[in-house]
């Protein structure tokens, strides 16, 4: 492609759709190369880590449609705001309860890095609206993109039913032409009133977006890897890497905090570290004695 | 909890019975010694022990299995092998379906994973007879294999192997999006080639970004009966045709459970619930329906239909489904010449069990609501059609010409095309000229397609008219070569309609399909519209909506329109209202062109080119907008091709970079297409 002198050149179009590829360019590329999602792209996704994305992914869209509600007429995000096309909230719901059964919501829990995520998108749509569109332009066009790719590598690898249950996230209803709508939304997005500063600012958090999604899903690869020890054929693997972490432990705090640092992260895992093991065994066998003593 | 929380005290017995005890206090400490050392060792073994065995248990459930995929074959008597490069498992289910094809023909097909498999064997595939080798392979990434086939990818490139005697085809997956476009379909196909193998078939190149399973049916459509030929098989005798569903008549029958016409629910045209969508058509009164055009012989009518208390929405751009009904005189014509009651209340239930389409439209219904309401009859059918109804015709000639047009054959090609489509024929019409060819009416309800819904752009605002959803379009009528007179059902039907009727006569069952043609967010952004003919529907609710902001004391910028028909006196739509709107200073330019008034063809382009200036003002000073609507072969290139030239010309840009410059503008979603072929 030739540059030519009297007309703007890429790099110098204000056009926010523009500049917004262009700057997140490096960390579209990071995330997309996360473990987790290289795995998800072969088909190597369980149904157990499925659940979980599912589960994340609520608390972000909850969150993001909540300020997008919020700041529905406000000029700063007016312009892009389409509950009707886009809002993936009903549809997660539908997801979680087809996944969980009934009682999805209090099955589900909010993992800390899912949290840091859901608290970025209430500050900026209370405190700074103007950089909202960031976020929703770092979801919702990437799930009307890859989106697409993705929901039939779940369904194959999940074997979910052909009539689309487990994958109404996926499924965009109000969108006709997914190619045509990201058209209409970046010039929803170039309707934005926004000085250059402004622009900058919304640039940057549409990186901190893309970030906080990758350590999202690192944090959900790393939950996952840990309650594999648990009679998971993954059996060695696992134990490398716990034997990891309690290397760092032995020189943190005394031994009484770690296992409840591991109990209180792992909500629904029992932690068998092989040092609780060897705990548990001596006391047993202390017990035994003990006992035996007693009883003479 | 503490490691080293308890410690054993040992402290001298208290209890003097210790003593008359028949253990004493070192058996008591070794027996619990013992007791927790058992403990220990159960704990730890049982874990260690997991460990071992699972890798053990892995290498013994891995099938023994034979990786010569010939001796596969051999022993199961199969001449087919359909091998599969899959990453999301679409490849590895057209690959099971052609395997399943296979039996129709007298010839027996098995899908295989070329990763299971030694693919040099392909080179002793001729050891078996009518042998033939099918690839079904996805595009993955750049151009690259799925990792399935990453192995056989690997062997193609480095080995010299001789593949003279192997007979193949190949089916590819892609997408358009993408730069390398079904690059691994094409790869297998030439390279096969060129280590010697023999080609009985056409690369079939399917793309996802349009729509693969039709791509694919349409090349196994045509695939089969290459084979057919190259082997000299016929689908014969009984097992020519495999029936997908069986009919069953229903004599004595609640009418109660009887579809009449609805898309979904029983009875859901009797009680209308919201949402309405496509599988709930909502039954729209018609309120008006009038000529637009004062001369010529075409008919273009206006249709206004009533959503009151339906709670549908709709913004301007979006665009109006409806349902019609084929012609019943063409259906009573079917019947007749079929010498079957239409009247027959029926079900087609599907013979495989696990499949989710348990009919092939809503049964139980009779065969007159079925070719009316649910079965398109008016289009040319499909090859595959022919060749299921060769079998019924009785005279010889006629069967071998309708095998003949649905074989891949050139001359048999030719055959169809000029036969069938260049001509026109519908079932009706190859019933008549055909007659022979009478085939079990339910035979041809399984093979007839659906009947679609048309879809129609929305000539109206829903900010001005939010009850109403208004229709621009013309009749489609023509005489074809065999000088029967074809008309097009949904335009006919909606001319039909009459308006505040009761009854079905003036109902439309309908919904409303977003679509992302919209009018600029800001009202002070300039539009250009380019509408000729009924392209200018969409247009007509623009221009209202404009109006109505600019009543609201907008700020509306520039509405521009650039509008093309054949006669000033004959075919000019919406004349008055465009001249009112322009009056009023809503409409900002009026341009307008008439094709057939002079001798030489005037069409919007010639207009657009008239006024490169302010064109190119408009969109690099004002930011304006560009909408065309319209005819997507001629009309719709010849425009984007007009757009080029003012770019460049006023722009100062060569050719490419003004093309460049245009692209871009779709990109940001400043040149919006709504066109149709």
């Amino acid at each position: 492609m030739q540059t030519s002198k009297t007309h703007s050149s890429e790099s110098m179009s204000k056009d926010l759709s523009e500049l917004m590829k262009e700057a997140t360019k490096e960390v579209h590329e990071q995330a997309e190369n996360t473990p987790f999602m290289m795995n998800f792209q072969k088909g190597q996704v369980s149904l157990h880590e499925f659940k979980l994305v599912a589960a994340s992914l609520y608390f972000i869209y909850s969150a993001l449609e909540e300020e997008s509600e919020r700041n529905k007429d406000n000029p700063v995000y007016a312009p892009v705001y389409f509950p009707a096309e886009l809002h993936r909230k009903a549809a997660l719901e539908q997801d979680l309860e087809y996944f969980y059964g009934r009682n999805w919501k209090e099955e589900i829990t909010c993992p800390q890095a899912t949290q840091k995520y859901v608290e970025r998108l209430h500050y900026v749509g209370k405190s700074q609206p103007e950089l909202l569109v960031a976020h929703a332009y770092t979801r919702y066009l990437g799930d009307l993109s890859g989106g697409q790719v993705l929901k039939k590598i779940a369904q194959k690898a999940l074997q979910l039913p052909s009539t689309g249950e487990g994958l109404a996230f996926f499924t965009f209803d109000g969108v006709s032409n997914a190619t045509k709508f990201k058209q209409l939304y970046r010039s929803r997005m170039n309707a934005l009133e926004m000085d250059l500063a402004t622009k900058k600012r919304v640039l940057e958090e549409a990186k901190k977006a893309f970030l906080l999604n990758i350590q999202v899903f690192e944090a959900l690869q790393e939950l996952v890897s840990k309650g594999q020890e648990n009679g998971h054929p993954v059996q060695l693997k696992a134990e490398l890497r716990t034997r990891n972490i309690n290397k760092s432990y032995e020189h943190g705090p005394a031994h009484g905090k770690e296992s409840e640092r591991i109990n209180r992260r792992h909500t629904d895992m029992m932690p068998i570290t092989p040092l609780v093991r060897w705990i548990l065994a001596l006391s047993f066998l202390a017990m035994t004695v003990a006992v035996g003593l007693f009883v003479m | 909890m503490e490691g080293a929380g308890m410690e054993p005290n040992i402290s001298p017995p208290d209890s003097t019975a210790q003593q008359d005890s028949p253990f004493s206090m070192t058996d008591l400490f070794l027996v619990s010694l013992i007791v927790g050392l058992f403990t220990y060792w159960w704990f730890f073994r049982k874990k260690k022990e997991e460990v071992p065995d699972l890798p053990k248990m892995q290498s013994v459930a891995a099938p023994v299995r034979d990786s010569s995929f010939i001796e596969k074959m051999k022993k199961t008597g199969r001449n087919i092998v359909v091998f599969y490069g899959s990453q999301t498992g679409t490849a590895e289910e057209f690959a099971n379906r052609l395997s399943k094809d296979a039996h129709r023909y007298g010839l027996r097909g098995m899908a295989a994973d070329p990763e299971e498999y030694d693919l040099s064997d392909l080179s002793r595939l001729s050891e078996i007879d009518k042998s033939l080798a099918v690839f079904c392979m996805a595009t993955y990434g750049e151009g690259d294999p799925t990792d399935n086939a990453q192995d056989f990818y690997d062997w193609l490139q480095e080995a010299d192997a001789d593949l003279s005697g192997l007979q193949y085809a190949v089916f590819g997956l892609g997408n358009k999006t993408y730069e390398h476009f079904n690059a691994m379909g094409k790869y297998v196909d030439k390279r096969l080639e060129e280590l010697g193998a023999q080609r009985i078939f056409e690369l079939g190149l399917g793309d996802d970004d349009g729509n693969l399973e039709e791509d694919f049916i349409t090349w196994r459509e045509q695939f089969w009966p290459a084979v057919c030929e190259h082997f000299g098989v016929e689908a014969t005798g009984e097992e020519s045709s495999i029936r997908q569903y069986e009919l069953v008549v229903h004599t004595d029958v609640n009418m109660n459970k009887v579809y009449t016409g609805e898309m979904g629910r029983l009875k859901s045209y009797e009680n209308q619930k919201p949402p309405f969508d496509a599988k709930n058509p909502f039954l729209a009164q018609v309120t008006e329906n009038r000529k637009l055009n004062e001369g010529g012989e075409r008919h273009l009518m206006h249709l206004e239909l009533d959503i009151s208390n339906s709670k549908i929405r709709y913004e301007s751009g979006d665009h109006v489904a409806v349902y019609p009904a084929n012609d019943s005189s063409l259906v009573n014509q079917i019947g007749e010449i079929l010498g079957m009651d239409l009247d027959t209340i029926m079900s087609l239930n599907n013979l495989d069990e696990e499949s989710n389409k348990k009919h092939p439209f809503p049964c139980p219904t009779s065969y007159r609501t079925a070719l009316t309401y649910y079965l398109d009859i008016t289009n040319p059918p499909r090859t595959n059609v022919l060749y299921e109804l060769a079998q019924y015709a009785t005279d010889a000639g006629e069967q071998e010409r309708l095998r003949k047009m649905a074989s891949s054959a050139a001359e048999g090609k030719a055959l169809y095309l000029s036969w069938v489509v260049e001509a026109r024929r519908n079932i009706l019409a190859i019933l008549q000229d055909m007659p022979s060819l009478r085939p079990p009416i339910d035979h041809l309800c399984e093979l007839l397609p659906r009947l679609q819904a048309r879809y129609y752009s929305i000539a109206s605002s829903s900010k001005v008219h939010p009850n109403a959803i208004h229709i621009c379009a013309v009749t489609v009528e023509y005489e074809t070569k065999t000088g029967r007179l074809n008309k097009g059902v949904a335009t006919n039907w909606l001319k039909n309609k009459v308006p505040n009727e009761n009854g079905s006569n003036s109902l439309v069952p309908m919904y409303v399909r977003k679509s992302q043609f919209r009018l600029p967010f800001k009202p002070s952004t300039p539009v250009i519209m380019i509408g000729p003919g009924t392209g200018i529907a969409p247009f007509i609710g623009f221009i209202q909506e404009r109006a109505w902001l600019k009543q609201q004391g907008k700020e509306v910028g520039d509405t521009v329109l650039y509008y093309g028909c054949r006669h000033e006196r004959e075919d000019y739509l919406y004349r008055e209202e465009l001249a009112r709107f322009h009056q009023e200073g809503v409409l900002t330019q009026l341009n307008v062109a008439f094709s057939r008034d002079q001798a030489e063809k005037v069409y919007v382009q010639h207009l657009l080119k008239k006024n490169k200036e302010n064109i190119w003002k408009l969109l690099n000073e004002g930011n304006a907008h560009i909408y065309v609507c319209g005819d997507a072969r001629n009309m719709a290139r010849d425009v984007q091709n007009t757009f080029y030239e003012i770019v460049a010309e006023f722009g100062n840009m060569s050719q490419p970079q003004a093309v460049d410059y245009v692209k871009k503008l779709m990109t940001k979603g400043r040149y919006s297409l709504d066109v149709w072929s």
